[in-house]
């Protein structure tokens, strides 16, 4: 944020002006209207380790993250590019297997990849659109500033709720710092996903009904859930709300049965028909897969995408974009070792203390090695783990994030932070829509680099500033 | 004009039973508030007496008897506005308000949903140790304007549609319900267990009518001493109270009405055949034919129809 001490860089400049000069006792009351208002709205998560359930509220940083605009332009392009090939790649995958015929990745590892879903196989999805959202994660490199993907999310990512209720909160506690930096807005999303998910309508009606699938109140991001659907003015439902009869599907209403036409699901693949996958899951709904191949019902995001960010498969997302798109890649990929590499193995195997080692099929920090922090225990039992199954992890290189400043509450003062991106990414069968920003996540802890909120993980307001192209 | 999307069952049946235990709330802590501001002005002996009834009037006598031995302000104020183990205490009937309105917060108003959470807070921050000392006044006014609030912030903000008159068949069956127990409850109590010369005792019907919001009203209508039996007749069969069993009996009348379209005279569901039957009873019978016949046994029978008014609306339109 500073090109030198005391000099901030051009594009935080107002910003600073206006939030990073408040005293401290006044950003300490903003802080507390802000906290009270996300309490109050129940933007909260659960803890249910004390037997009650406690509710937590997701820390959340008055600091916004500013990116320069030309910068922002930069990103989306590059964005744009992935989730295209991402969902060229996906309707391949499941139709003629052309990349595979042509060697361009291995056989093997598509076929091995437990998101790889047999049952998917030929099944025409409506407007050829599997990647209706994605949330791709970027980070800046602090030695490089150039930003990389570190992971492309497109089964069911969450999170623009908070990317929402962030900047509104933000818009009441900070108004006059709006009225002069001239911040893109955001709050098209609702619109936008609304419009993508009623063109998926299989039956050609004018007034399609679209319901949000949620798995319940006790999900951690049914606040997410409820929010969208009432941003979009949909049912929000859950499994036991809905019954399939011959390959329709229909909701129980207080006249009886109503057909549904599209369903934004929020619902892992293997939880969301017991009849297709897991038989003991109590979230979904027997018969939807058949509606689904029979073309009955249109789901978003489709199902089977997690072969697409399976963590190895995303070593070849740049070969991606060559094939399908024959373009170069706007976005570089973390450098990634795939264990299931004799080569890479040895190489991962001799240097475990200075990488990173994910699962290949896990989320959200877990199944994670962080070599230079771990203890020797962890380093053996990684090691174990690899050489028992190479074909289930990669890995990577520690990245050093780039950090923005954030309040520190134990000292009352700013202090840089390390931060990572995901901007939300809609594709309507024709172009990618994306709102300017994204989430921010940030590191709270000194020099930590895990943003993930259940360990010590907070967010930040983005600002894509108008002016500066 | 676009036609509104059919309601989910599971909702219409969450709407219905977050306005139930609201007003169950509400009701509670008038009872629990108004009795103990009576009995500051008591004898230790009547002091007594006067807990166990509320008890019976919530009906969870074999639950609280299991947790004290005895009924006493600190016994009672613990069981009915906090305790855990009492479903039907009053900070567990604004949790299960709450749970209700978390699932269905997509369709309730944004004020509403941050008003019954706010609500929800505020409650669960208050320490039971620390009420029991200063007494319930505190506690039940919080309660009694949250629910006050949560009903103008849903008139005026949700829409008068079918979901809408879900809340007020929850809010009036509750109501109808419990004005029946309160008055079986004290009738027996302040009548049928007292010497028969004994005068009635002012004070404690002053209090019956005060938890019901009723006592204004009763001065102005009657204007004569307390009489049971004008009592009974205000909160049995007055027309325009609000907390009169009649006048929740036609809310509920009107509102099933409203759903199902059905025209005055008919009905098209048992939930609907059994309101009008009881409501023919309330508004041609006078007081002292329900005398006559017998108070306890008119009352029982109105609690009876209440529940199967509930079963038969969960039949009709919860339960797919």
């Amino acid at each position: 944020m500073f090109v030198a001490p005391g000099v901030p860089r051009p594009h935080y400049e107002k910003v600073l002006q206006g939030i990073g000069r408040l005293a401290p006792a006044e950003y300490e009351d903003r802080r507390q209207l802000a906290d009270l208002s996300f309490l109050l709205q129940g933007i909260t998560f659960t803890v249910y380790s004390d037997g009650r359930g406690t509710e937590r509220l997701f820390p959340f940083d008055l600091m916004p993250r500013v990116l320069p605009r030309a910068e922002w332009d930069r990103l989306e392009a590059g964005l744009s590019q992935r989730v295209l090939a991402l969902n060229h790649f996906l309707q391949d995958i499941y139709g003629p297997q052309r990349i595979l015929a042509d060697r361009k990745i291995p056989r093997s590892l598509v076929l091995s990849c437990k998101h790889y879903l047999r049952e998917m196989i030929g099944v025409k999805v409506p407007r050829n659109i599997h990647t209706h959202i994605s949330g791709i994660d970027l980070v800046r490199d602090s030695k490089t500033g150039d930003y990389l993907v570190l992971e492309d999310n497109v089964r069911t990512p969450s999170g623009i709720s908070y990317v929402l209720e962030n900047r509104l909160v933000m818009t009441r506690t900070f108004s006059k710092v709006f009225e002069v930096c001239e911040v893109l807005p955001i709050d098209q999303y609702p619109i936008e996903l609304s419009n993508i998910l009623r063109s998926l309508a299989p039956r050609g009606t004018g007034n399609p009904v679209v319901v949000l699938l949620t798995p319940g109140i006790y999900n951690s991001a049914y606040f997410e859930h409820s929010f969208l659907a009432q941003q979009m003015g949909i049912e929000l439902v859950e499994g036991r709300d809905l019954v399939v009869d011959n390959d329709i599907v229909y909701m129980k209403t207080i006249r009886g049965l109503t057909r549904v036409d599209v369903i934004y699901r929020r619902i892992d693949d293997e939880f969301i028909d017991p009849l297709a996958f897991r038989r003991d899951s109590l979230l979904g709904v027997s018969g939807l897969m058949g509606a689904y191949r029979a073309g009955n019902i249109a789901l978003a995001n489709a199902i089977g995408n997690g072969v697409a960010d399976d963590k190895a498969i995303y070593a070849y997302v740049p070969e991606f974009i060559k094939y399908y798109l024959d373009q170069t890649p706007l976005l570089r990929n973390v450098d990634t070792y795939l264990c299931s590499k004799p080569d890479h193995l040895k190489y991962v195997l001799e240097h475990l203390d200075e990488l990173v080692v994910k699962a290949v099929g896990e989320s959200g920090g877990y199944g994670m090695l962080m070599g230079p922090s771990a203890s020797k225990e962890k380093i053996a039992d990684f090691r174990a783990k690899l050489q028992q199954d190479p074909r289930n992890y990669i890995a990577q290189p520690v990245i050093g994030l780039s950090r923005c400043p954030a309040l520190d509450p134990r000292t009352g003062r700013m202090a840089g932070r390390h931060v990572d991106l995901r901007p939300y990414c809609l594709f309507n069968g024709e172009k990618v829509i994306i709102v300017p920003g994204g989430l921010t996540r940030v590191a709270l802890e000194p020099g930590s680099l895990i943003v993930n909120s259940s360990q010590g993980g907070g967010s930040k307001d983005t600002w894509v500033l108008r002016g500066e192209t | 004009m676009p036609v509104a999307e059919r309601m989910l069952s599971r909702i219409a049946e969450s709407l219905f039973w977050m306005a139930r235990y609201m007003e169950r709330a509400e009701d509670t802590a008038r009872i629990l508030d108004v009795n103990y501001h009576m009995l500051l002005e008591q004898s230790q002996q009547t002091y007594r007496l006067r807990w166990e009834p509320l008890v019976n009037i919530s009906g969870e006598q074999e639950r609280f008897f299991k947790l004290y031995s005895m009924a006493t302000t600190k016994t009672v104020f613990e069981f009915l506005g906090f305790h855990e183990d009492n479903p039907n205490s009053i900070a567990q009937c604004i949790y299960r308000a709450r749970e209700n309105a978390r699932t269905i917060r997509d369709r309730i108003s944004r004020e509403m949903w941050q008003d019954i959470n706010s609500l929800y807070h505020m409650v669960s921050k208050f320490n039971p140790a620390d009420e029991i000392a200063v007494g319930p006044h505190r506690f039940c006014s919080t309660i009694k304007y949250g629910s006050h609030r949560f009903h103008g912030v849903s008139d005026d903000t949700l829409p008068h549609d079918e979901g809408w008159q879900f809340l007020q068949l929850g809010r009036a069956l509750e109501r109808a319900e419990m004005t029946a127990r309160i008055v079986d409850v004290e009738y027996h109590n302040l009548v049928e267990s007292r010497d028969p010369d004994e005068k009635p005792d002012n004070h404690q019907w002053m209090a019956v009518l005060k938890s019901v919001a009723a006592y204004e009203i009763y001065r102005r209508q009657y204007h004569s001493r307390i009489d049971p039996m004008c009592v009974a007749e205000l909160l049995i069969l007055h027309p325009q109270h609000p907390r009169s069993i009649r006048f929740n009996i036609a809310t509920i009348q009107n509102s099933l009405r409203a759903i199902s379209g059905t025209n005055p005279g008919s009905y098209s569901n048992e939930a609907e055949r059994l309101t009008g039957k009881l409501y023919e009873s309330l508004m041609y019978d006078r007081i002292e034919e329900i005398f006559e016949r017998g108070l306890h046994t008119f009352l029982t029978g109105v609690q009876t129809t209440c529940r199967q008014i509930g079963y038969q609306i969960a039949r009709t339109y919860f339960y797919y």
